[in-house]
């Protein structure tokens, strides 16, 4: 059945789900791994997700953050971020959770199955010690919206939590991003300064902070527009720009777009050390640890500006292809 | 005189015939000149010097000041440059610790007691580098016939001088202008200049800066010529009273040739060329005080006592206004000998009910602290570096700078007047190696502490920092300088300044060291990155003098977070008045990555150089090259609150 805007077409697969559809002009192709994650993301021809995304629980260590031994706190969540195990994934379909679609369950299904909304729940389970969990869900509907929820399960007795995210590793570099928020680089204690607005940026700067270290936040984000022309599809030798959007739901999100991972950042001590910039980083943020400023040798950030583990965070968007 | 190498460990030696420190104003011969900004009285010796670099002072080529001394093994070097930039000696940063840790013992003379052993510290070191500099010369024309001095800028840390074989003097205090008189050696052509200077001397003791440890001829040498007549020194003292009017009273050095006669006439003028005052001195006529005699010259000190002007416009940062002043010298035919222009403002700075006032209105402080940096240079930059950084000021709502932890150069105290930025200007006094250990206070050995072998030379860096810089409207505050503890000197140091009655106020920080220095050193209580909840403690409890942050936000790499509660504090109270960011430019150094071919940032620790405190010599609210720190957009934002 050829895709069409009526109703999304759903492939049971034996262990991915697979969801294709039209919006407009343009068509659209997700598949969900049972084991994996959300695996693949193709809009308008082009693939998103080189991995699937995960949970973000680390940011580069800052300046600051060394200086207060943060990272002697919550080293945890360096691992946490590394490494997670996905525990277990739900299928929810129109509404309603069906049993897992896998063989011999998915036999029952044909190549014609359609559907008007899917919705996928993912739970992981860190190593941090004591375990938490966090789920991550995909809604998608029939315009091949994506509502994408994160929530985290505080739990007693965890160190404080430098983020809480959703990180998507794309396969190439972006052209550009704009996005609808604040001017330059924010964080929750540094934001007063920031001008509301529409903004471009060219490439991926990493921000030149003489060690590597976190940057390039934007707080309090409506929306977010990720532009790539390349790609790694050998067959596709035009290069034809393409968009994904973000879009706020309840509350507006923070994300940054890098062309590192945290871990990348942390182990370089100057930026020429840093590896031939070649995939997108952007990840969206639920809740940021401030910068703090007070001093560099012990001060911890103000209070308001931490990220309490024990306590549950949720945030949601929206990903539009 | 014949110079000591021994000079360098005597903490009691640091000027040798250096002339005494002078006000830094431009003097001309003509109008003419003076319009066009060229002086065919000065001459700048900048440029390309010869220069050999021994590893310490027993290798040095000690008779490299002859005239007839054979150059065959020296180089050529930049002057102005730091040694270590131009590739001769290892680039080092360190912060609180002295340079030498891990590979020297060393207790600064006379400490603990006098038992610390000290002869041939610095002069037989096995590692105390030494640059020997020579320039050939020959006099420009306007130059014959006339007294020729030569002026230092900046030369880290201590120099000997010769011309012409014949030695001329010694010089310490890196970071204030040394001058010497060339006159009795100096001829027409083929003069021979010869610079000897040393890493270190007991003046490290005293700078030991949180910054890269250079030494070497960093900032301008120029000649001058004097004319029969000359302004030694000037010292105008403008008076803003709270009326609105203003009052002029201006001291003059001059110096004149022996029989000679003349007047100096004073005129101040506005902006629009009106003049509001003119004011005649008959030389030596009408001289009041002393008169020296050296040579065919004689020195005579005349004052104008306070001259009434009506009303005067007030200086300060939203309105820079600067009246223009003028003394000119005249000769008995009435030919003038030379003309000195100065630009001054009025202001008024006081403490009323423990609360600063600039013009009768409460002084809050949107500043930063201000190295001077470049990635290329070092801390040898010039006019475009300084002009960037005051455009920056501007552009982003900061209204006042330290001069962290040495007076700047010249040109950027005339920014300041101009541009209305408020000066926080400080001594060129560092010792916090003698003191903070591990993270702790242990001053057993802290220098100049009350060790009376050492109040000479800091009262010297007080006196050659006040002397240069007096005239300066945007200098708010003389500060004794950084981290150096609390004792006799530095108290000794706060008389002087609190002596010349210029009303300006004095900062010192390290006075909460020792709390029995409380009401004898520093006119405001100053602390470093105290929380707000500490600074709030101090004002709730019956706080003696006003507050400020000689150092907050310390911008290390992504920083600036939580301003806001600093900020709050100026509307929660009048005695907070603001502060000072840590600091302006990131501190690192522009180098070709050998592995990537990249043109690349270095820091501390990248040079091999041990120990080393490495990153921590970048807290910029600009990076190295200049430009801004996302950062920056919350300073501009915040210090835009209170303008």
């Amino acid at each position: 059945m050829a895709c069409t805007n009526k109703a999304l077409k759903i492939v049971y697969g034996d262990s991915t789900l697979g969801i294709h559809g039209m919006c407009g002009e343009k068509d659209f192709h997700y598949i969900f791994s049972y084991a994996k994650g959300f695996e693949s993301l193709v809009s308008d021809g082009k693939e998103w997700l080189y991995r699937s995304p995960v949970p973000a629980f680390w940011r580069a260590l800052t300046d600051n953050d060394r200086g207060n031994s943060f990272h002697l706190k919550s080293g945890m969540w360096l691992a946490a971020d590394m490494f997670i195990r996905c525990i277990g994934a739900r299928v929810v379909a129109d509404g309603a959770e069906i049993p897992m679609p896998v063989a011999p369950e998915n036999n029952k299904y044909s190549d014609n199955e359609t559907a008007e909304s899917m919705k996928i729940v993912y739970t992981y389970e860190t190593i941090t010690v004591p375990s938490v969990q966090v789920q991550v869900s995909y809604e998608v509907d029939i315009e091949g919206g994506i509502m994408v929820c994160a929530h985290y399960f505080g739990k007693e007795d965890l160190p404080q939590l430098p983020v809480f995210g959703l990180r998507f590793l794309m396969p190439t570099c972006a052209d550009k991003f704009v996005y609808e928020g604040l001017s330059g680089e924010t964080y929750p204690d540094r934001m007063a300064g920031g001008i509301k607005g529409v903004y471009e940026v060219e490439g991926l700067p990493v921000t030149p902070y003489m060690v590597p270290q976190d940057c390039g936040m934007h707080m309090d984000t409506t929306w977010a527009e990720i532009y790539r022309s390349s790609e790694l599809d050998n067959t596709r030798k035009e290069r034809k720009q393409t968009v994904l959007r973000l879009e706020a739901c309840e509350k507006n999100f923070a994300f940054s777009c890098l062309p590192y991972t945290p871990c990348e950042l942390e182990n370089a001590f100057h930026h020429e050390e840093l590896p031939p910039a070649r995939r997108t980083v952007l990840t969206v943020y639920g809740a940021v640890r401030g910068v703090g400023g007070i001093d560099s040798w012990g001060a911890d950030v103000e209070s308001a500006y931490h990220v309490d583990a024990t306590k549950d965070i949720e945030f949601s968007f929206r990903i539009k292809p | 005189m014949k110079p000591d190498i021994k000079w360098l460990d005597n903490p009691e030696v640091f000027r040798v015939n250096v002339l005494p420190a002078c006000s830094d104003h431009q003097f001309y011969q003509s109008r003419e000149e003076m319009k066009e900004g060229k002086n065919s009285l000065s001459l700048s010796l900048n440029g390309t010097w010869q220069f050999l670099y021994s590893k310490n002072a027993k290798e040095r080529p000690e008779e490299f000041y002859q005239s007839d001394y054979a150059e065959r093994t020296f180089e050529e070097i930049k002057v102005p440059c730091h040694i270590e930039m131009a590739g001769y000696d290892k680039i080092h940063y360190i912060n609180t610790l002295y340079p030498w840790e891990g590979h020297e013992f060393r207790r600064p003379a006379y400490s603990l007691l006098g038992k610390a052993k000290w002869e041939g510290m610095f002069s037989e070191a096995e590692y105390n580098p030494v640059g020997s500099y020579r320039k050939k010369f020959d006099l420009p024309s306007e130059f014959m016939g006339k007294r020729v001095a030569i002026c230092f800028e900046g030369v880290e840390q201590a120099m000997y001088l010769w011309l012409n074989g014949e030695f001329v003097g010694y010089a310490e205090d890196s970071f204030t202008p040394s001058w010497f008189d060339l006159t009795p050696y100096i001829k027409d052509k083929g003069n021979v200049l010869a610079v000897e200077v040393h890493k270190r001397s007991t003046a490290a003791f005293l700078e030991d800066q949180d910054f890269f440890r250079f030494f070497g001829i960093f900032r301008n040498v120029t000649l001058y010529a004097k004319p029969q007549m000359h302004v030694e020194d000037l010292w105008a003292k403008p008076v803003l009273s709270e009326d609105g009017t203003g009052s002029l009273g201006v001291d003059l050095k001059i110096s004149m040739q022996e029989g000679m006669t003349g007047r100096a006439e004073i005129t101040l003028t506005d902006k629009e060329g009106k003049e509001l005052l003119t004011h005649t001195m008959l030389l030596p006529g009408d001289v009041r005080g002393k008169q020296q005699c050296a040579g065919a010259f004689r020195e005579i000190s005349c004052e104008m006592s306070q001259r009434d002007l009506g009303k005067v416009t007030a200086w300060d940062n939203h309105n820079p206004y600067l009246y223009h002043l003028q003394v000119v010298l005249y000769d008995e035919a009435d030919r003038l000998v030379e003309v000195v222009p100065y630009q001054i403002g009025f202001r008024t700075i006081e403490i009323k009910d423990k609360v600063i006032y600039l013009n009768g209105k409460r002084l809050i402080i949107n500043g930063v602290n201000r190295h001077e940096w470049s990635a290329e240079g070092g801390r040898c930059i010039g006019m475009e570096e300084m002009q960037k950084d005051m455009a920056c000021f501007l552009r982003n709502n900061i209204n006042a700078v330290r001069t962290c932890h040495y007076p700047d150069q010249i040109p950027w105290y005339y920014l300041c007047d101009k541009n209305g930025i408020y000066m926080m200007s400080e001594t060129n006094l560092e010792s916090h190696g003698s003191w903070q250990k591990l993270g702790g206070t242990e001053p057993s050995w802290n220098v100049p502490g009350s060790i009376p072998q050492w109040k000479a030379a800091v009262l010297d860096r007080a006196s050659n920092h006040f002397e240069t810089f007096k005239n300066h409207v945007s200098i708010l505050f003389w500060s004794l300088g950084n981290e150096s503890h609390v004792g006799d000197d530095i108290e000794a140091m706060n008389v002087f300044f609190k002596d010349k009655k210029d009303g300006r106020l004095v900062h010192y920080e390290g006075v909460c060291q020792d709390r029995s220095y409380e009401d004898t050193v520093s006119d405001v209580e100053s602390r470093m990155y105290a929380p707000p909840a500490q600074i709030r403690e101090y004002l709730e409890n019956n706080p003696k003098k006003p507050f400020i942050l000689c150092e907050y936000m310390h911008d290390m790499g992504n920083s600036i977070g939580g301003m806001g509660s600093y900020i709050k504090l100026l509307d929660e109270f009048e005695m907070y008045q603001g502060g000072f960011i840590w600091d302006f430019i990131d501190q690192a150094i522009l180098v070709t990555d050998a592995v990537t071919g990249r043109k690349v940032m270095r820091y501390g620790g990248d040079f091999d150089d041990r120990p080393s405190d490495y990153e921590f010599s970048g807290n910029g609210i600009v990076f190295a090259d200049r430009s801004e720190k996302p950062a920056m957009q919350e300073v501009r934002y915040y210090y835009g609150l209170h303008k």
